[in-house]
């Protein structure tokens, strides 16, 4: 079955921003407020990480992508994993944590456009994924206890080899 | 209690079973699953009172754990919590025999807001 998914309704970034707001609320900090939308040009992040999913099948396919620094999914990693502050993060883990974030935003995301298809297991890496012909939907940043963490939305091409 | 929880993420089982603890179910037995053919062979050895599994896994999905445990006659009880809870997904969790699918992310409330009512 191939069928048009309307990843338009996300292009403004506020339905995605209320995901990771919700997201961040209750599994991160317990309350409202610490995470803010960056407006303006966004400095470049030290020590990148990328993880994504990408929702497939029916045809119409696109990526979530979450980049943020190390530190800063090695914090996210810690509270999720109910760690000390300055508790070590095992590389498992750190996948783990910071790939079970773009798994719940890529699946808010998905059910938001009734998407028939199915996501992905996530990827983590310090590398940008290639996304060749694939086109930005929304590609908004915010700072969650003052590091930045951009989340982006990609509908992707055809052809699966042009990806990484 | 004898609860099976099923998430292939190593976190996201410790979180459930956190949010559980907080929602009030300190007094349940619960065991891990790291995917749904793994859970399959515990639910099987060990027969639980209530199976609590994630949608998108490794080798075994959730759906295709709850199809295999009805299409073998066993009536456990079941339901979801996972990353996507769209209408789309809730129906075909309830037209496979779940008695609800949470979407994460989650709170206590919502964990006991939606499981009480079914221990009542």
């Amino acid at each position: 079955m191939t069928v048009t998914t309307n990843w338009e309704v996300l292009a403004d970034p506020d339905p995605v921003f209320a995901v990771a707001e919700d997201l961040f609320t209750t599994m991160i900090d317990g309350e409202p407020g610490h995470l803010m939308r960056w407006y303006g040009e966004r400095p470049a992040i030290l020590h990148p990480t990328y993880t994504w999913v990408d929702v497939v099948g029916a045809g119409d396919e696109a990526r979530v992508l979450i980049s943020m620094g190390r530190d800063t999914g090695e914090d996210l990693a810690r509270i999720l994993f109910d760690l000390e502050d300055d508790a070590p993060v095992a590389e498992t883990d750190f996948a783990d944590a910071v790939g079970e974030l773009v798994n719940v935003v890529g699946g808010n995301v998905k059910s938001l456009v009734t998407h028939p298809g199915a996501l992905t297991m996530p990827e983590v890496s310090d590398e940008m994924p290639t996304l060749a012909d694939a086109s930005p939907v929304v590609d908004a940043c915010v700072t969650w206890r003052g590091a930045l963490l951009c989340v982006s939305l990609w509908v992707l091409n055809e052809d699966p080899s042009s990806r990484s | 209690m004898k609860v099976v929880v099923a998430d292939d993420s190593r976190v996201m089982r410790q979180i459930v079973i956190r949010t559980l603890r907080q929602a009030g179910y300190d007094w349940w037995d619960i065991e891990e699953a790291e995917n749904g053919a793994d859970a399959l062979t515990k639910i099987r050895a060990n027969a639980p009172d209530f199976v609590l599994s994630d949608w998108n896994m490794p080798e075994m999905t959730g759906i295709e754990l709850l199809r295999n445990l009805r299409g073998e006659g066993n009536e456990t009880p079941f339901a979801f919590v996972t990353s996507e809870g769209s209408d789309q997904m809730r129906e075909t969790a309830e037209q496979a025999g779940a008695l609800f699918l949470i979407a994460k992310p989650f709170t206590a409330d919502t964990f006991r807001d939606t499981i009480d009512p079914l221990l009542a």
